[in-house]
Parts: C-alpha cells; sequence; structure tokens
C-alpha cells in the first residue's frame, strides 16, 4: 500500500477509493450491519407498528368530516377515506426514505462514528450510496408491513376495482417515486456533512411535501399561485397521478401519469448531478476545515 | 467545594432556582437558533394544512358545536404545540443531562421539582410563540377571528394551567424511569401520538365509537380541550362540564404527581446508591 505524503494526497486517495473491497462487498458489509443495528431496537419496531395505527386512525377520523363522506378530483369522486389514505400513504411512506437516511448520517456524527465511515478507503460517496439504498429498501419493505394491520382494520379501497394497466402504471410510478426519493437523500446527504444539521433538513422537506402534494385534501382548494408553486414539487404530481390510477382508471396513457413520471425521472436526474456537482467540493471542504464529525 | 455550593444555595429560594433553570434553558434552547425556527415553521405548515381542509367545509353543528372547522382545529392545534412541549421536557432534558454528564451537579444544586418546574416553563413559554405567531398568520391572512370575554380569558389561563401540569406529571413518571435506567422508553413520543390522534384535537371525539371512546376518555387534554372548546366555541358556557372537567384533570394531576414523585425519589435513590448517577 502507498502511503500519503500530504494533506492533499490523503484526500486523493480517498477520493479515488484506492485499496478499497469492491462495491458489492461494502453494501453486503453496510446491509449485516444496519441489520444488527436494527435487531438491538426491536422495541422501536414495535413501537412502529403502533405508531402506523394510531397515525391511520387520524386519517380515517379527519376522512369521515368530509361532507357526504366524498372528494371530487380529475373527473372521478371517490370516498374520502380512500382518497385521504392513498395521498397520505404515499407520502408518509416515500418521506420516511428521506427521514430514515438523514437520520442515520446524524446519528454517525453525533457518535463520532462519521469520521471513520467518512475517512475509510471505500469512501464516503459510495457509503452514502450503500446507506441510502439499504434506506430505500428497509424503508419500503417495513412500511408495507406496518401498513398490513391497518389494511385490516379500516375499510379503505372497499368496493372499488383496479384494472391491470393502472395496476402497472401505479408500479411504475412508484418506482419512480423510490428513484426521486434516493436521489433526494443523496443530495441531503451532501448537505448534511456540510451544515450538520439532517433532521432539520429533512423535517423542512417532509412538512413541505406533505402541504403542496395535497395528501388531505384536492388540490383545487390551493389558490392559483399556491398551485404553481405546488407543481415544482414533483411529489405533488405523483400522488395526484396515483389517484388517478387507483380512482380514475388512469393509465400510462393519461396525461397526468407520464407527466408525472418524466417530472420524477427528470428531477432526479437532476439532484444526482447536482449532487456530483456538489460532492468533491463538500468533501474537501469538511476535510480541510476539519469538521467531519462536528455536531 | 461541596459545601460552598450548599451554602449559596441557602441564599436563594425555590422560586429564584426555578427562574435560574427556566432561563438558563430558554438561553440553551435559543442557542439551536435553526431547530427553534425550523419548529416554529413546521406548526405553521400544520396550521396551513388544516386550513385548506377546512375549506372541504366539514359541518361541525352535527357535532354540536357552532363553530367553523377551521376554529376548532386551531384551538385544538395550538394546545398540542404546548402539550407536545410540556410532555417531552422534563424526560427529555434529564435524559440530555445523563447524557451530558450534568445531571449530578444538577441533583446538587435543585430538587426534582425544581427542575421540572423550571424545564416546563421555559419549553412552554418557548413553545407559546408558536401558537402566538400561527394566531397572527391566521387572523391576517386565513380569516380567522375570534373574541374572548374577560371570564373567558380566565378560564382559559386555568385550564392551560391545568393542562400544562397534568401533562408534566406525565413527563415526570416517565423520567423515573430514565433516572433508574439511564435511558429513553421510547414512550414518550407513542404517548404524544395517542394524545394528537384520540383527544378530539382535529376531529370531535363524538366520531369515535367502541374501544377508542374508552381510549380517549383516558387521555388528559381529553378533558382539557372539551373544557375549553365549551368555554371559547359555546355560545353559552356550560359550567358544569368545566368544572366536572377542571376536577377530573386535578385529580389526575394529583394520582399522577404523586405516583412521580414516588418513583422519582426511588429512582434517584438507587442511581445515588450504585454511583451511577450520570453514568452513561
Amino acid at each position: 500500500m502507498n502511503f500519503p505524503q500530504t494533506p492533499s494526497n490523503v484526500t486523493q486517495q480517498f477520493a479515488n477509493e484506492n485499496d478499497s473491497v469492491s462495491f458489492y462487498s461494502g453494501l453486503k458489509a453496510v446491509f449485516i450491519r444496519n441489520f444488527k443495528i436494527l435487531w438491538q431496537y426491536k422495541l422501536t419496531i414495535i413501537v412502529g407498528f403502533i405508531n402506523t395505527l394510531i397515525a391511520a386512525s387520524l386519517f380515517y377520523y379527519i376522512a369521515l368530516l368530509v361532507p357526504q363522506n366524498t372528494i371530487e378530483q380529475d373527473g372521478y369522486i371517490v370516498s374520502s377515506i380512500s382518497f385521504i389514505f392513498a395521498g397520505a400513504m404515499l407520502v408518509d411512506i416515500s418521506t420516511k426514505i428521506l427521514m430514515k437516511s438523514m437520520n442515520s448520517f446524524t446519528s454517525e456524527m453525533r457518535q463520532g462514528t462519521f469520521e471513520t465511515l467518512s475517512c475509510l478507503p471505500f469512501g464516503l460517496k459510495r457509503y452514502f450510496l450503500s446507506e441510502i439504498t439499504f434506506e430505500v429498501i428497509y424503508g419500503l419493505l417495513i412500511s408495507i408491513v406496518k401498513y398490513i394491520p391497518v389494511f385490516l382494520i379500516f375499510p379503505l379501497f372497499i368496493g372499488f376495482n383496479i384494472s391491470w394497466s393502472s395496476l402497472l402504471t401505479i408500479l411504475l410510478l412508484l418506482i419512480c417515486v423510490l428513484i426521486f426519493f434516493f436521489s433526494l437523500s443523496l443530495l441531503a446527504a451532501n448537505f448534511t456533512i456540510l451544515v450538520k444539521r439532517g433532521r432539520e433538513i429533512s423535517m423542512v422537506v417532509v412538512g413541505l411535501i406533505h402541504l403542496l402534494s395535497g395528501s388531505l385534501f384536492p388540490l383545487d382548494l390551493f389558490p392559483e399561485w399556491l398551485r404553481v408553486i405546488a407543481y415544482f414539487s414533483p411529489m405533488t404530481i405523483a400522488v395526484r397521478a396515483c389517484r388517478l390510477c387507483l380512482f380514475g382508471n388512469g393509465a400510462i396513457t393519461s396525461a397526468i401519469v407520464w407527466i408525472a413520471i418524466i417530472a420524477l425521472l427528470v428531477s432526479s436526474a437532476l439532484i444526482i448531478v447536482l449532487f456530483n456537482f456538489t460532492y468533491k467540493k463538500i468533501y474537501n471542504r469538511i476535510r480541510e476545515k476539519g469538521t467531519v464529525h462536528e455536531f | 467545594m461541596i459545601s460552598t455550593f450548599k451554602s449559596s444555595d441557602k441564599n436563594s429560594n425555590s422560586i429564584s432556582r426555578i427562574y435560574a433553570i427556566a432561563a438558563a434553558r430558554v438561553k440553551m434552547s435559543l442557542s439551536y437558533k435553526s431547530s427553534y425556527l425550523i419548529t416554529l415553521f413546521l406548526n405553521l405548515v400544520t396550521i396551513t394544512m388544516y386550513f385548506f381542509f377546512s375549506k372541504l367545509n366539514p359541518d361541525m353543528e352535527i357535532f354540536g358545536i357552532s363553530a367553523s372547522y377551521f376554529e376548532f382545529v386551531f384551538i385544538g392545534l395550538a394546545l398540542q404545540f404546548i402539550v407536545g412541549t410540556s410532555l417531552a421536557t422534563v424526560n427529555g432534558s434529564i435524559y440530555n443531562e445523563i447524557i451530558s454528564g450534568t445531571w449530578s451537579s444538577l441533583l446538587l444544586h435543585f430538587n426534582f421539582a425544581e427542575y421540572a418546574i423550571g424545564t416546563t416553563l421555559a419549553g412552554t413559554f418557548l413553545a407559546s410563540f408558536s401558537i402566538f405567531i400561527s394566531l397572527g398568520v391566521s387572523y391576517a391572512f386565513f380569516g380567522f377571528s375570534l373574541s374572548v370575554s374577560g371570564i373567558q380569558i380566565a378560564l382559559i389561563c386555568l385550564l392551560f394551567l391545568l393542562i400544562l401540569l397534568s401533562h408534566m406529571v406525565i413527563s415526570m413518571l416517565f423520567a423515573a424511569f430514565t433516572i433508574f435506567y439511564q435511558k429513553n422508553s421510547g414512550i414518550v413520543p407513542l404517548l404524544y401520538q395517542l394524545t394528537k390522534t384520540f383527544s378530539g384535537i382535529v376531529f370531535p371525539i363524538a366520531l369515535l365509537s367502541g374501544f377508542p371512546t374508552v381510549l380517549s376518555r383516558t387521555i388528559p387534554l381529553t378533558y382539557g380541550l372539551e373544557a375549553l372548546h365549551n368555554v371559547i366555541l359555546s355560545e353559552n358556557i356550560q359550567w358544569e362540564v368545566i368544572q366536572r372537567n377542571c376536577l377530573v384533570l386535578i385529580g389526575f394531576i394529583f394520582c399522577i404527581g404523586v405516583l412521580s414523585f414516588f418513583f422519582v425519589s426511588k429512582s434517584i435513590k438507587h442511581s445515588k446508591k450504585h454511583n451511577k448517577v450520570d453514568w452513561y
């Protein structure tokens, strides 16, 4: 192994990921480590089930307040319970991925383990990719499992039919949403190591997404100027497209759906470019300033 | 050195010590400006979200509430900001003191009750800004208008105090666990989630039936909020409802308060005996 002689050599060596294990081995190591950590917090998983059930109850009772218990949007009329659950669940599951990713980086910084991880020959960028991949997969699976009791208890989607084309379109939309949150988590990770405020960044983003996506109400209730702002968030149109597929027989040919898919993919690509552009600058800056694990 | 500290403590009374704790907590919280501002921002986002939901015109008359949905939900959300703080403050602060290694020093200068009151007052003071800013925004942009008389203000203050104390004693009870085991139980966020859902903050509890009704009646905020809605939103104040709910809250504060003091003193004795006051 060649030992670096100057600080810039050190940075270069880590940035080039010399003498590192393969990405697959590193990814596997991150998955095994995270599962072991999660197993230590079994109670948290049980509490998560109860929390999901309580949050679902809140949405259920709010939906009962809507006059005639129906909501109209994009030419379809649907039960307010189904309408609110479809939006709130999609936003909840996807934003939890972002929250989990940011919380994991913040915890590493708080516990002082982030410096070690960032200085491993594996490389910080590949660590970000591995960690966020884990959070996306784990977040998705655990959310689905946590929502099973909710589906069994509440009459969410009773008496509605969905065609195969709509179902496949929803799956495609979900994949696009996951890609969007994967890239958003990467960019947020970049800014977390710079400003050391991962939890706060994710809370603001999640709060705005919840408000602007219209998870509780149709977007027609927004004034015109706010509706324009809302469509700058790809999640707004994604929620609308998902609802259209679920309740209005929307498919890939529907304008709202393909606009949502393009918006999600284009914004994901832009975010990844921005991540790549800012990553090296931020990495060098925190190393030069010696603020790798300052909190 | 210990006797010096003790003699200096004798010169102060409980009120000045509570004030010292509250002032220190406020200063400390304000040093995390970004966190504080983000909390304010998120509270405003919550209010805004329910403002737009209220445009669906939920009919509150069928639940016997002669007010608009936004007026109804605003009172609940404003209280939610305060209740969340008073529920989390004592337990959370002690947990942080234990981690930071400052808990032993605090025990030397202050007693537990002073610490609990001081930290809760500081949390409430800071959280109250959320209410005033939300109120300002709602008056300016959401067409919210509510006028209250002198007697209503007095009743609001009384109920506010009872709600605050009832959640402070719950936090104190969980603090006993934290002091004993030197870790957070994780139950407080769950309790907060239960309170948010089943106490009638965003929907009237008349919608509940079966087990959720029983659950809602075990939460102190249900009684506080019911009385507050009665004071602020009803044309005629129903004194028997307010009297009954106040008595329930006082009984709750007394029972949980006694229990929490008992368990906290046991926990402190245990941690002192095993020499792990702020060991983590």
